[in-house]
């Protein structure tokens, strides 16, 4: 069932996909082929793929109950929250804690947790921006 | 430990700066924003330059470069107009690519008046060039081929359709008495290097692109230059082929290189930065560099960079509504 | 003989103190940097150029460090794609396909090793190749016009369905994601912003890198994060790390697929349009063809990590070719060692081997020094390597995850791709559910616009001829291969094989 449910979100997509495709708006110079052709091609592929997984779907796969997901969902909207804290916090802070909540989630102790992310924090701004010079995100204080 | 002795030192420079305050202003930490990935023409542009201003010791430490890709050069440059406007210790490369894009509207909601044009650092000539077995020997012989077929004829270049490469050659076919230009044949490749070899494989007829990108199979006498885009003859290895005005098509496409700095960056600042760079641009470390890459001369500075950029992207805007890519 | 002799001159340009110090320097950066998820070979060289002016080093040594870093990072990607699941750079995507499932069972240090070896042998026969072939080699690239590389990269979409999953239409699927997510960004020929909805950081489209680190790496920290507790602290103690070297028997089984591997990857290198990843994905496509009777492949057979990484490795060196002799850069790395050799006052082209043969016999040379001196370094490092798989996971992959911002977020610095990686750090994580396979989506992303622009090249040229994709006997032949070896048997197969069981896909598929 759930392939099925995947076949039809990808026939959606493929739907919109094309859609999309065939209002892209042309140039005033233009090849044989043009822009459109191949992505509608793409479309078409993507729409027959989903098809097939609708008409001889795999069986069910494992799905984690809502607790799990709602985690994993927290646990993307902390990243999103990071990248925004980024430029805000500077790159040790915000990694910092970034790292340690996922640390904590994936079953670290609190107080280990703050220890490791700060480590990892350090750890990496050490390798990137003192050795290998990469530019990363400033904060207020200056790392 | 370079990085700590170099902020070290730079803090040094900010003490002294107080304390003997001889000039105006004082460059602290410099950044320059190279609006493309690394290995790109900006990126190397930052980091060549970059490289001889800590060279002549004309910033302190080292010049930082941050790559800041996207929207070939639009990211870099909204984000310099809304969040680095007061900056004094930036600057971003830039090249006909930029004006180019200016004039064509590509950076949705930004002007070429948002930012201060500081100065050039040399430019690259457009060729036109066919293989050495081609038929073809001179400009005119080839726009008389498009004038009968343009079929028979599609050239390559390694810019988009609209873009650098593509303009020269339309510019050419216009000035040649080619009405409709949209019947050229341009087929883009990522790169010059990828269109010379198509060039050399047979796939197509002629080549668009720039001295330095043509300059080894130049110098193997694998390909022939038709003509060179320039207002006189090149010199060095290009010296012998003949301009395009010479043969009676008056077109001149330079792909300049130069810098921008942010639109609130204060009057001392800038006039710093055109120094520093037109000290970059005279020294003979920069003629070096200039000569390996196959850079002619192109020496604006401050407010006549400025003029030099406005007309350029004037140019464009022309060209571009004239052969219909602007309404 | 002229050539040995020339590459002996190059010898002794390259062998000198301060050159080995420098080759030894970039083998270890190099390993380094290959083995972080999002930092590959190409920004690896980009980084340390202003290392290489800082120091002011003059060119034969430039190019020293640089190709030492180029040959370490192809050698270290394959280092998380073995113990983490996580290819490093993404020609080592395929070695995840077995080596991760090697480390599982208890093989790491075995299939480090032993991918260390085939690195080895790919690199140092691609280097051979550079030697005594670079002019021939040359008309090959002249061979592929638009039309030939466009049934190139459809014979490479065809070997999809055989390589990555059991499900034909999921591999299908997977694909056509990757293409579409490609196609997103402004048009390079005719320069109209397509699928972009107006959104100016899409109008370069979405990096592969930003694909790559999402599916694989963040995708990685949300599988655990749903299993946290479900099997507390059982694997952790127990996990096996395997010999440090591998038994003669897998090395004499193998041998063949490195021999395989390095001829394939070797001519993938050599094409501008194909590079590194084509050439690994082929190796492995092939062995897989050639090989897996029982079923093996994808489960931890030590051929699926031999031939993948003798491909890769010996792609690094073919793409040199290409660079040195047309000026045209097959990948990502040697664009950034093309504007390397440009700044140090060195023109690429068909003149470089006679003009300034100093530069490009100590280059030869440097890369036969580096090759030999990443195996001594990586044969005793694999004991250092696979300790990483002792840190507990609740420290390693809060590691892993920021890793990959950093990676993407100093190269870029945009916090808009940082945003786009979590997303499909989130799809990664689903699609794995579905067991559909994410190699197809990142093949997609690389090729797919490489596959629409030769497509559209070859009909323009053609003035609108459909006819121009099998105008030639190569690409008619490339079209053969592709349908006759993988898409019919496909088809027929289903008639006359029976169906392999799918009763372990579930359980496997977490």
């Amino acid at each position: 069932m759930s392939d099925r449910i995947l076949g039809g979100i990808g026939l959606l997509v493929a739907a919109f996909y094309i859609w999309q495709s065939t209002l892209v708006e042309l140039s005033f110079i233009t090849d044989p082929v043009g822009p459109k052709t191949f992505p509608i091609m793409i479309g078409i592929v993507l729409a027959l793929a989903s098809l097939a997984m609708i008409f001889s779907p795999d069986a069910n796969p494992h799905w984690p109950q809502a607790a799990k997901l709602l985690e994993i969902g927290i646990s993307a909207a902390v990243m999103v929250a990071y990248v925004y804290l980024l430029p805000a916090a500077g790159f040790v802070i915000a990694t910092a804690l970034a790292a340690a909540f996922l640390s904590w989630r994936l079953g670290a102790e609190p107080l280990r947790g703050v220890i490791a992310g700060v480590a990892i924090s350090v750890g990496i701004y050490v390798v990137f921006h003192l050795i290998l010079g990469l530019s990363l995100a400033k904060g207020p204080l200056g790392f | 430990m370079k990085k700590i002795l170099a902020q070290a030192a730079a803090a040094a420079v900010v003490v002294m700066a107080f304390s003997a305050p001889s000039f105006a202003f004082e460059p602290e930490a410099t950044e320059c924003i190279a609006p493309a990935n690394p290995g790109g023409g900006w990126d190397f542009t930052c980091r060549q330059v970059g490289k001889t201003l800590q060279d002549l010791k004309l910033v302190p430490g080292t010049m930082q470069v941050t790559n800041m890709a996207g929207g070939g050069g639009g990211v870099a440059y909204a984000a310099v107009v809304n969040k680095r406007n007061d900056s004094n210790d930036l600057i971003v490369a830039a090249s006909s690519a930029t004006s180019t894009r200016l004039a064509q509207g590509a950076f949705p909601g930004n002007t070429m008046d948002q930012v201060r044009w500081v100065a050039s650092v040399g430019a690259d000539y457009g060729i036109i060039a066919v293989a050495k077995d081609s038929p073809i020997n001179t400009l005119p012989e080839l726009m008389e081929k498009l004038k009968a077929d343009p079929a028979s004829a599609p050239i390559a270049g390694g810019s988009a359709v609209g873009g650098w490469d593509h303009l020269k050659v339309l510019m050419a076919a216009k000035k040649a008495g080619i009405d409709d230009v949209r019947t050229v044949k341009y087929v883009a490749f990522d790169g010059g290097g990828e269109a010379v070899t198509q060039l050399l494989a047979g796939s197509v007829a002629a080549f668009t692109g720039d001295a330095s990108e043509a300059k080894g199979f130049v110098d193997s006498g694998d390909i022939k230059v038709i003509a060179v885009l320039a207002p006189e003859r090149l010199e060095g290895d290009f010296a012998s082929f003949p301009t395009a005005k010479e043969q009676g098509i008056d077109v001149i496409g330079a792909n300049w290189r130069g810098f921008y700095a942010p639109g609130g960056m204060s009057d001392d600042a800038y006039n710093y930065w055109v120094d520093a760079i037109g000290k970059v641009y005279d020294s003979a470390e920069w003629k070096e560099t200039m000569a390996a890459n196959g850079l002619a001369p192109l020496d604006k500075r401050g407010a006549d960079f400025q003029a030099f950029v406005q007309e350029s992207v004037s140019d464009i805007q022309a060209i571009s509504k004239e052969i219909g890519i602007l309404k | 003989m002229d050539t040995l002799a020339n590459l002996g001159d190059g010898f002794l340009i390259a062998l000198t103190w301060q050159n080995l110090a420098l080759a030894l320097l970039g083998c270890f950066l190099g390993t380094i940097i290959g083995a972080l998820p999002g930092l590959g070979p190409s920004n690896g060289v980009a980084i340390l150029i202003p290392l290489a002016f800082t120091l002011g080093l003059p060119a034969t040594s430039a190019l020293i460090l640089l190709t030492s870093v180029y040959y370490g990072a192809m050698y270290g990607g394959r280092i998380s794609s073995i113990l983490l699941g996580i290819p490093g750079d993404e020609p080592a995507m395929m070695t995840t396909l077995d080596g991760y499932p090697m480390a599982r069972n208890g093989q790491a240090g075995e299939a480090l090793a032993l991918s260390g070896i085939a690195s080895f042998v790919g690199a140092f026969v691609a280097t051979w190749g550079l030697v005594f072939l670079a002019p021939q080699l040359v008309n090959v690239a002249l061979l592929f016009g638009p039309a030939e590389y466009f049934a190139l990269y459809f014979l490479a979409f065809a070997t999809l369905g055989g390589v990555a999953s059991r499900n034909q239409g999921k591999a299908a699927f997977a694909a056509a994601l990757g293409l579409g997510i490609a196609m997103i960004g402004v048009d390079g020929q005719t320069g109209v912003p397509r699928l972009t909805f107006g959104e100016v950081h899409l109008y370069d489209g979405i990096d592969f890198l930003i694909a790559i680190v999402g599916l694989f790496a963040l995708s990685e920290v949300f599988v655990f994060l749903e299993h946290r507790g479900d099997n507390d602290g059982a694997s952790e103690g127990k996990m096996q790390l395997g010999r440090v070297t591998p038994p003669a028997s897998m090395l004499k089984e193998t041998s063949g697929s490195m021999g395989r591997g390095t001829i394939i990857g070797f001519i993938a290198g050599v094409l501008p349009g194909a590079g590194a990843s084509l050439g690994s994905f082929l190796a492995y496509a092939f062995e897989k063809r050639l090989n897996d009777k029982k079923g093996t492949f994808g489960k931890g057979d030590p051929r699926g990590v031999a031939a993948p990484e003798a491909g890769n490795n010996a792609a690094a060196g073919g793409a040199l070719v290409p660079m040195l002799a047309l000026g045209v850069p097959g990948s990502g790395t040697t664009a950034v060692l093309l504007a390397m050799l440009m700044a140090l006052n060195i023109t690429p082209g068909p003149l470089l081997f006679t003009q300034q043969p100093d530069v490009v016999w100590g280059l030869i040379a440097a890369l036969f020094i580096g090759n030999v001196m990443l195996l001594v370094l990586n044969l005793p490092m694999v004991s250092i390597f696979v300790r990483v798989l002792l840190i507990p996971t609740k420290y390693l992959m809060p590691t892993v995850a920021m890793i990959s911002f950093v990676g993407i977020y100093g190269i870029s610095g945009s916090t808009f791709d940082l945003i786009v990686m979590i997303l499909f750090g989130l799809l990664g994580w689903v699609l794995r559910k579905y067991d559909v396979p994410l190699v197809p989506v990142i093949m997609g992303v690389l090729l797919g616009n490489a596959m629409e622009v030769n497509l559209r090249r070859a009909i323009t040229i053609s003035d609108g001829d459909w006819s121009v994709l099998v105008g030639s006997p190569l690409a008619i032949g490339l079209w053969a291969l592709g349908i006759a070896g993988f898409v019919l048997p496909i088809i027929v197969g289903r008639y006359f094989r029976p169906v392999p069981q799918v009763n372990d896909e579930v359980a496997e598929g977490d």
